[in-house]
């Protein structure tokens, strides 16, 4: 198992969030987790990236207890997070922002290798290498986190929101972008609110409600499942 | 045709830059350079573009603990005091020996090695005040950051001011020169060797840390962390790497500054204050953060202050740069270069 | 019935009377046992002794400063690094008036506070728009600028050289003038206490915490900011005043940052956003110091040492300082208190 997360319990301050949360992601799946707003999505993986303290509950990869191990560390060992912010160096160019995304790949060859691969998958970033990432549109900036976070060539791959305040034609950009990018071999853990598209694109899916995992299952059978389709497709 | 057009963007490009406040500013300021080389005499100018070196140093290491780390360090004048003395201490017993046995090439290099203990003895200094005061209270509270490590700072200051007073006391502990050679002369004007290499030491300085900063990975993942800290552990800085290593930079910055203007600023407990003051008229100036700006400010402020010496009189080379820093702050609250700056947060 | 009432009854009746007084004046049975001791104190020897008198003087002053000082930083969050300049504006207002025009010293000194209260409503304006650490960077540099002006205006302040000032008396005791500076510290206390408990306290705290969720409620940060900053720096020339005409002398040295440090470091040790906590831990620290700078005179400079170590210790292991202390052992007391209660009843 790629990744394990056990009995996972989390929150900021007084607030809890996550309450028991467990799943796993398996070598070269694409998972999906979805859920209403203020579920609880971004919290998880926020703690799987490290960048929260988990408060109970452990958090494994590839065998590894990586839950009481500072961000860095975690996205040495493998994990990349595009957050929903994105968290870009707005003051530095495309190219600088890509190149800080490999920080921990030491091999300057194969730094190359991907960054080729990352203009390739998005030329609009080759076209803006040289202009600063704040000066970016909406869906460029997406593209130069998801971007950032292949630079690593990550085992894991973990996606917050990426169709957040997009147009629809951008959207489908990106979502073709993760299908890429999974049909190259990478393991992706998705979050997102579209669930609609997402359940389509993705293998498995975990349904996160107030911060516990409410169903899990095959993509395709929770597209037909009654609840999900009652609270989250409409029907 | 399309080069034509290139060329006029170009120009409106230049027009557009020479008339923010920066431009002006720049523009005002060579005015200045070239009424002040005329008026008050060259040797004015040369102080003023020795002691403006300097003071770029001095500004870039503030500028930059307060971009990477939020830290308002209102101790890094005392910096520049551990820096002078330092190389004192090292130099001063290197010129006895010298004097009793002459050797031209141990004469040359003396002064070096007082500067460069200084540089060392700084970045050491600064691993441990990040190590013992800022380290710990980041990992206590995170609450109100920006004033309570400045707070911190202050307490510091004062520590180091008396530590030197208890220790060494109160006394100047100076010299009247490194190198006892001829001045250079420089279009009629002689410059002595000790401004020469202090503003050759500065520029050297200021040109391997910008590629430092700029070309390297180190620098920017010192940069990474500045604009935003969350992005930079995500793609795998260690934050308390970059911290150790910002605080280690800028306070060896600040005592090679010291070192190299012993000639100058004999060491005495309170030595660092001008500078500290200078170091935050510069910042204030260009905005918190901004390190590029901070270099051209560091120039700015030292002539602003040799051409109110020199024309308002000698005393008055704080109070005017204080008051019209207050009324560009007025106007420009984040600081002449400040409308780009990132990494600066508050509360 | 009332007639029949018992002696000790009616005296507890107006022992209640008294304390929800003082209650209402925000004083504890313990602040008025301190304030009774301190008022009694320089008829007890060894405090009767001239040189002890003189540090009970400066402790009573350096305690109103940094009630004043609190009164800023512990409530809006802003720390005024150029106090110390405010107050030497205060004092050499009150002492030229004194010198140039025989001005009486006990009006100049509100001359003073008015003057230093002014300046500081243009500081509070100048600094509106900064924020945290701009604001006091700026206030600084404000006082940078008027020592500037106390060491270049020979003409007026005769610069470094010193101000020899009238004083309030003619005696040479000390013990006059130390209660002179204790009314002046219970008053600076009351108001500046009757102020943040009211409303006005509320929105100076929230204003501290946030200054967006401040405005978005309604607070209006413009208002409460140049008020907080013009009432404190009146304070500050107001004691000005006492400082000019108690020493007797003046230097630019008086507006230095290191005295603004000297304050900061009491205030915060005494714990912030508490008004009373520098008041109280500002005598027994001044007295260490000062006995520890008169028995220790080959080591100058290690009573500063001491305060900057302190700072940072508190700074990082005990942010709510001695405020904090006292309010988590009486927190302890009255849980005590109640366990017992509860027992027994």
């Amino acid at each position: 198992m790629l990744l394990e997360v056990k009995g996972l319990n989390a929150g900021y301050g007084f607030l809890q969030v996550l309450w028991d949360v467990s799943l796993y992601v398996a070598q070269g799946e694409f998972v999906a987790l979805v859920g209403p707003n203020g579920a609880g999505k971004t919290t998880t993986l926020r703690t799987i990236a490290g960048l929260i303290p988990p408060r109970q509950g452990e958090i494994f990869f590839k065998g590894e207890l990586i839950s009481k191990l500072a961000a860095h560390k975690i996205s040495q060992m493998g994990i990349s997070f595009v957050s929903e912010s994105l968290n870009l160096f707005t003051a530095m160019s495309v190219h600088e922002n890509l190149l800080l995304g490999a920080y921990v790949v030491r091999d300057r060859q194969k730094q190359l290798e991907t960054l080729d691969f990352v203009y390739h998958l998005f030329p609009r970033l080759k076209e803006r290498r040289n202009q600063l990432a704040g000066t970016l549109s909406g869906g460029e900036r997406k593209m130069l986190a998801i971007g950032r976070g292949m630079m690593s060539n990550p085992d894991l791959l973990l996606v917050d929101e990426p169709s957040l305040g997009l147009a629809p034609n951008l959207t489908l950009d990106v979502f073709n972008a993760l299908e890429t990018l999974r049909q190259q071999g990478v393991t992706i853990l998705l979050v997102e609110q579209n669930v609609n598209t997402t359940l389509h694109i993705t293998d498995r899916a975990y349904v996160l409600e107030q911060g516990r995992i409410a169903l899990e299952g095959k993509s395709k059978e929770l597209l037909e499942n009654k609840h999900v389709k009652e609270a989250f497709l409409g029907m | 045709m399309a080069r034509s057009s290139v060329q006029s963007t170009i120009v409106f490009e230049v027009l557009r830059r020479l008339t923010t406040a920066a431009g002006i500013t720049i523009i005002l300021s060579v005015v200045a350079v070239i009424v002040s080389a005329v008026v008050a005499g060259p040797f004015t100018l040369v102080n003023a573009i020795v002691t403006g070196g300097m003071w770029a140093l001095l500004a870039v290491g503030l500028s930059l603990v307060f971009g990477v780390m939020n830290i308002p360090n209102f101790a890094h004048g005392e910096f520049f005091m551990v820096g002078t003395l330092v190389s004192y201490l090292v130099f001063t017993p290197l010129h006895k020996y010298l004097r009793q046995n002459p050797s031209s090439v141990l004469s040359t290099v003396a002064p070096f090695a007082g500067i460069f203990a200084a540089l060392l003895v700084g970045a050491l200094l600064g691993v441990v005040v990040e190590k013992l005061i800022f380290f710990q209270l980041r990992r206590r509270s995170r609450e109100q950051w920006v004033m309570n490590s400045f707070l911190l700072t202050v307490g510091l200051s004062v520590v180091m001011i008396n530590g030197h007073q208890l220790l060494w006391g109160t006394n100047f502990k100076g010299i009247p020169r490194y190198w006892d050679v001829k001045p250079i002369d420089l279009f009629g004007v002689n410059i002595s060797m000790d401004r020469a290499v202090a503003l050759g030491l500065a520029v050297v300085t200021i040109a391997i840390f910008w590629f430092f900063l700029m070309r390297t990975r180190t620098g920017r993942a010192i940069r990474a962390v500045a604009q935003d800290e969350t992005g930079a552990q995500m793609v795998g800085i260690d934050l308390n790497r970059i911290q150790v290593l910002t605080m280690a930079l800028s306070s060896a910055l600040a005592a090679m500054a010291g070192a190299s203007l012993l000639f100058m600023f004999p060491s005495y407990p309170t030595v660092g204050l001008k500078p500290l003051y200078v170091a935050w008229y510069v910042v204030i100036l260009v905005g918190l953060g901004n390190v590029a700006g901070a270099t051209i400010g560091g120039f700015l402020v030292a002539l602003l202050q040799t051409l109110t010496s020199y024309f308002i009189g000698v005393g008055w080379e704080d109070v005017v740069p204080t008051a019209l820093i207050i009324l560009i702050l007025l106007f420009k609250p984040s600081g002449l270069f400040g409308s780009e700056v990132k990494g600066v947060w508050e509360q | 019935m009332q007639k029949t009432e018992t002696v000790s009854a009616r005296a507890g009746r107006l022992g209640n009377g008294l304390l929800s007084i003082l209650n209402a004046l925000g004083i504890t049975p313990l602040g008025l046992a301190l304030i009774i001791l301190l008022a009694i104190l320089p008829f007890i020897p060894p405090f009767d002794r001239e040189d002890l008198l003189r540090w009970l003087v400066g402790a009573a002053l350096i305690a109103a400063q940094a009630i004043a000082f609190d009164f800023t930083t512990g409530y809006i969050n802003v720390v005024n690094f150029g106090f110390a300049a405010f107050l030497g504006f205060g004092a050499y207002t009150s002492a030229l008036l004194a010198v140039d025009f025989g001005i009486s010293p006990w009006i100049g000194m509100f001359v003073g506070a008015l003057a230093s209260g002014g300046l500081g409503f243009f500081t509070g304006v100048l600094t509106l728009r900064l924020r945290g650490i701009f604001a006091a960077v700026m206030a600084w540099f404000v006082g940078l600028a008027l020592l500037g002006l106390a060491r270049n205006l020979v003409d007026i302040t005769r610069g470094p050289m010193g101000l020899s000032v009238p004083t309030f008396l003619e005696t040479a005791s000390n013990r006059p003038y130390f209660y002179i500076i204790l009314v002046m510290l219970l008053i600076t206390y009351l108001v500046l206490r009757w102020i943040t408990s009211s409303h006005i306290g509320l929105a100076f705290k929230a204003i501290g915490q946030n200054i967006e969720a401040a405005r978005a409620s309604g607070v209006n940060p413009t208002f409460y900011r140049v008020f907080n900053f013009t009432v404190q720096c009146a304070f500050a020339g107001w004691l000005g005043g006492f400082y000019a005409h108690y020493y007797g002398i003046l230097t630019p040295q008086l507006m230095h940052t290191s005295h603004t440090v000297e304050v900061l470091a009491i205030a915060y040790v005494g714990g912030r956003g508490s008004i009373w906590g520098g008041a109280f831990i500002a005598f027994p620290f001044i007295f260490f110091i000062e006995w520890l700078r008169s028995s220790l005179t080959s080591l100058p400079g290690l009573h500063l040492v001491i305060y900057g170590l302190l700072l940072i210790l508190v700074m990082i292991f005990y942010p709510g300082g001695v405020a904090q202390f006292y309010y988590w052992i009486a927190d302890r007391v009255g849980k005590a208190r109640r366990g017992s209660a509860e027992q027994s009843g």
